[in-house]
């Protein structure tokens, strides 16, 4: 039997006063495409920090393709590729350099980290940004080549916080090809977004997280339980839908 | 970012957009006087310096006050780079959305930079020219006084321009020159014993190679037009004029060009396209995840702008502390000069971790990430700082053969192994995020004096046995001093490498955390009236302003003046004692002053959170 991609259980985190992540349980079946949505603040991006060992959850257990990623953190680690959110880069490396960094990072031979590397430019479009500092590129290049960092040692899990973030239509057509080829070929992929429209699309399976809680997971279509998954999410944060009534100032006749 | 009204009405006058940005200057000033005793402290210490200037002016040389006052300028325009003079500053991108033209955006930028303690110091210290001219009689006092007029407003338009391309460039320009300056000022304090002979030479009369080279100082020339032939005076105020019309200019055009352009002049270099290609393989014998972050390090020196500052720094005060006691016929230090620049770049690499904000997540999230990580940058460190080491160790043995070098030699090693891996670990303990680490300037550099002062020890203990083998060894154990520099380099290297990896091990995620915390807790708000409630609520806040503000008194007028400068005025107490007893005083007073400000920093720095 194949183990899940990912497997948390009883997932803790506090910060201060506050308990970002409470008792999370989350399966990733291997070979399919997860989405995890909630609202700001929900504790999605604390969930995936954890998960790929940028934070120390207080309590609960974490399972990648298998191992305990608490225990096992060098092997996990190897099997995964991360792409965070609001993180910095090397900011004085360009974008190749960055590539060829984390190619010997990860401990791949130089020959084939220069090949793989030059590849994903090409293929997503990162000819400019290879060439110039990351301090000085673009929201969405770095988004691009943060993916690119995240593809280059060839996981089997890759786990990514907003990718299509200030990424250009054509740029975001051509990621989630890749996307979808990575999963084809037996690879995992867990992304967390806030376009449901995304997830409808990409995603085999969502989680939606609301106030550090699971509050519905399974197939896309079962937890949008016949309409749509916008409005199916709203229904489930128990947010209700303002902007109708006020700003007469600014929507009256003049 | 405006302080026009919301509502919408009349386009405002030339005038009144020439006002905004003095008012929105003027109450910058006011919310920084209120969260921070800072800018109130240093005017202080620079009325007190400017109160000096005047009192030279009055029984002092001609040329000497020149050069003092060329310096004074000088300093208004550099020293704002250095201690973060940017904040609280209007900018002429704060413009971009008004309004308003280059030249009436210019004046406006101008006037709000004049409110301040800095121009209004600086006013105060140019005084001192007419106060000298005063002998000469009442034209010469009105020609030094429109001279002093000109020179301030070459400082006040000099440091505009310097702040606006050189300071916000966050490029190599402003960091090498800060590098340059704070090496220059800690040199010469660490070498003032060497340097008060030269001073006191300069302050009684300027040497004739002074006063050949004052008549092409633009800061001499107000006393030289006053006091010299009519013809010349006149040629030298135009041209005083000439040179401030000149920066004028620049400065319009400069404005003109950030309105227009709509976007910061940042005339910062841009890295040529790196090829993906292959390249040739060095440090094939270090693992590859190590080798990767020392090509990273290596590259982030070349680049980074506040590790360009440190390097810069580390060379300067180095080279100083070791060259400048040659004005006093001393050459013994010279060998020294590469043994200090280590330790002065180790020091100044106590806080490289937060220079990186978050990026340290690519090493915690790749398998054996974070041995490499400090494996890599102890690795690049030594790559670095080793050659510029070396070098100034040679230069100093060939500049003083007769020197025994031995134990500098010796003590080299030792500092370089313990400067490449001691700062890694401190910068992981102590982690202090630099504000943007896409575009730091040189005025934000993050490095706390605990950090600094913990690699510095770092580098002392190692170098420790080398120092107390050659002074208290026997002279047969000379021949012994290299290998037990190396060995105690070997050593606290192991030593720093193993508490790094053990921090980052054990605490990465920690360590991530508290480089991604960049926003400060807010500061407490001091009452600019007398507010009786607020100083019994805030007893140590109100010991620490205390504390800040009185300590500079006997210090520098009670203690260093008396000492330094001979200087012995009414109030000051060792002037009028007798040489034993007045540099006791005056060193008690120095203790004192101290003792005081050090105080004040410790309640400062333990005032509430508001």
């Amino acid at each position: 039997m194949i183990p899940p991609a990912l497997e948390i259980r009883s997932l803790v985190k506090t910060f201060a006063a506050h308990r970002a992540v409470d008792g999370i349980d989350l399966t990733v079946h291997t070979g399919t495409f997860h989405g995890i949505v909630g609202p700001n603040g929900a504790g999605k991006s604390t969930t995936i920090g954890m998960a790929v060992g940028l934070l120390t959850p207080d309590s609960g257990e974490i399972r990648i393709l298998g191992h305990d990623a608490l225990r096992d953190r060098g092997l996990t680690r190897a099997l995964t590729g991360v792409l965070p959110d609001g993180l910095d880069f090397p900011e004085r490396l360009t974008g190749a350099e960055l590539l060829r960094y984390t190619g010997g990072l990860r401990g791949l031979r130089r020959a084939a980290a220069t090949d793989r590397a030059a590849e994903l430019i090409e293929v997503l479009g990162l000819a400019k940004g290879a060439g110039t500092p990351l301090a000085d590129c673009s929201t969405g290049t770095r988004k691009k080549l943060g993916l690119a960092q995240a593809l280059l040692h060839a996981p089997r899990l890759l786990v990514l916080d907003e990718p299509f973030e200030a990424v250009d239509p054509v740029s975001a057509a051509t990621i989630r090809r890749v996307l979808r080829r990575f999963v084809a070929g037996g690879g995992t992929c867990v992304l967390s977004t806030h376009s449901m429209l995304l997830v409808e699309q990409m995603c085999d399976e969502v989680t939606v997280i609301h106030q550090g809680r699971v509050v519905a997971a399974g197939p896309v279509a079962e937890v949008a339980a016949g309409s749509s998954l916008e409005d199916r999410f709203v229904e489930l944060v128990g947010a209700e839908a303002s902007g109708s009534a006020g700003l007469d100032w600014l929507t009256g006749a003049r | 970012m405006s302080a026009a009204p919301a509502t919408a009405g009349p386009p405002a006058g030339t005038l009144s957009a020439v006002a905004v940005p003095a008012r929105m200057r003027a109450t910058m000033l006011r919310r920084s006087l209120r969260e921070h005793p800072g800018p109130a402290v240093a005017g202080l210490v620079g009325l007190l310096a400017a109160a000096w200037l005047i009192w030279y002016a009055l029984r002092g040389d001609q040329h000497t006050l020149g050069l003092l006052a060329g310096a004074w300028v000088l300093g208004w325009i550099v020293l704002p780079l250095l201690l973060g003079g940017g904040r609280g500053r209007v900018r002429p991108a704060h413009l971009r959305l008004e309004p308003i033209g280059g030249v009436p955006a210019a004046i406006g930028l101008l006037a709000a930079s004049a409110i301040g303690i800095g121009p209004a110091v600086s006013l105060v210290a140019l005084a001192a020219l007419p106060v000298h001219a005063a002998r000469h009689g009442t034209v010469a006092v009105l020609v030094t006084a429109s001279g002093a007029v000109l020179l301030w407003l070459l400082g006040l338009i000099g440091s505009a321009i310097a702040l606006e391309v050189v300071g916000h460039a966050g490029g190599p320009v402003g960091a090498l020159l800060t590098g340059i300056f704070t090496g220059t000022a800690m040199g010469v304090a660490g070498s003032l014993w060497a340097v008060f002979p030269w001073v006191s030479v300069l302050l009684t009369a300027a040497p004739e190679g002074v006063v050949r080279a004052m008549a092409y100082v633009p800061s001499g020339w107000p006393i030289t037009a006053a006091t010299g032939p009519t013809g010349q005076g006149v040629r030298r105020m135009a041209a005083l004029v000439g040179i401030v019309a000149l920066c004028a200019a620049a400065y319009i055009m400069l404005v003109r060009r950030v309105l227009i352009a709509g976007v910061p002049f940042r005339p910062r270099a841009t890295t040529a396209a790196s090829p993906v290609g292959a390249r040739r393989e060095r440090l094939g014998w270090v693992p590859a995840a190590t080798r990767a972050v020392t090509g990273r390090e290596a590259r982030a020196w070349m680049r980074h702008p506040l590790r360009l500052q440190y390097l810069a720094f580390a060379v300067v005060y180095g080279a100083l502390l070791a060259g400048l006691p040659l004005l006093s016929d001393v050459d013994l230090l010279l060998p020294w000069a590469g043994p200090l620049a280590v330790l002065g770049a180790a020091a100044m690499s106590a806080g490289l971790v937060g220079l990186d904000g978050t990026a340290l997540w690519l090493p915690l999230t790749a398998p054996g990430g974070e041995r490499a990580e400090v494996r890599g940058r102890a690795l690049a460190w030594l790559l670095v700082v080793t050659p510029i080491g070396v070098l100034l160790t040679v230069a100093g043995v060939i500049l003083a053969p007769r020197v025994d070098a031995l134990t500098a030699l010796s003590t080299l090693p030792a500092l370089l192994g313990a400067g490449a891996s001691v700062p890694v670990w401190v910068s992981l303990l102590r982690v202090r995020p630099v504000a943007d680490p896409r575009h730091p300037t040189s005025a934000d550099n993050p490095t706390d004096i605990v950090s600094v002062l913990v690699a510095t020890a770092g580098g002392l203990l190692a170098a420790a046995p080398v120092l107390a083998l050659a002074v208290w060894g026997p002279p047969e154990a000379a021949p012994l001093l290299p290998l037990v520099g190396l060995l105690c380099g070997a050593a606290v290297w192991w030593g720093g490498v193993w508490l790094a990896d053990d921090r980052l091990a054990r605490r990465g995620p920690e360590v991530l955390a508290a480089a991604g915390q960049r926003s400060r807790p807010p500061e407490t708000v001091i009452p600019l009236t007398w507010n009786v409630q607020w100083y019994r609520e805030n007893t140590a806040t109100a010991w620490a302003l205390g504390l800040l503000t009185v300590g500079w008194i006997p210090l520098i007028p009670q203690g260093v003046m008396p000492l330094a400068f001979g200087i012995d005025g009414g109030w000051i107490v060792a002037g009028h004692l007798d040489a034993g007893a007045r540099t006791a005083v005056g060193w008690g007073m120095i203790g004192v002053g101290v003792a005081m400000l050090l105080a004040g920093l410790v309640l400062w720095d333990r005032r509430p959170a508001r």
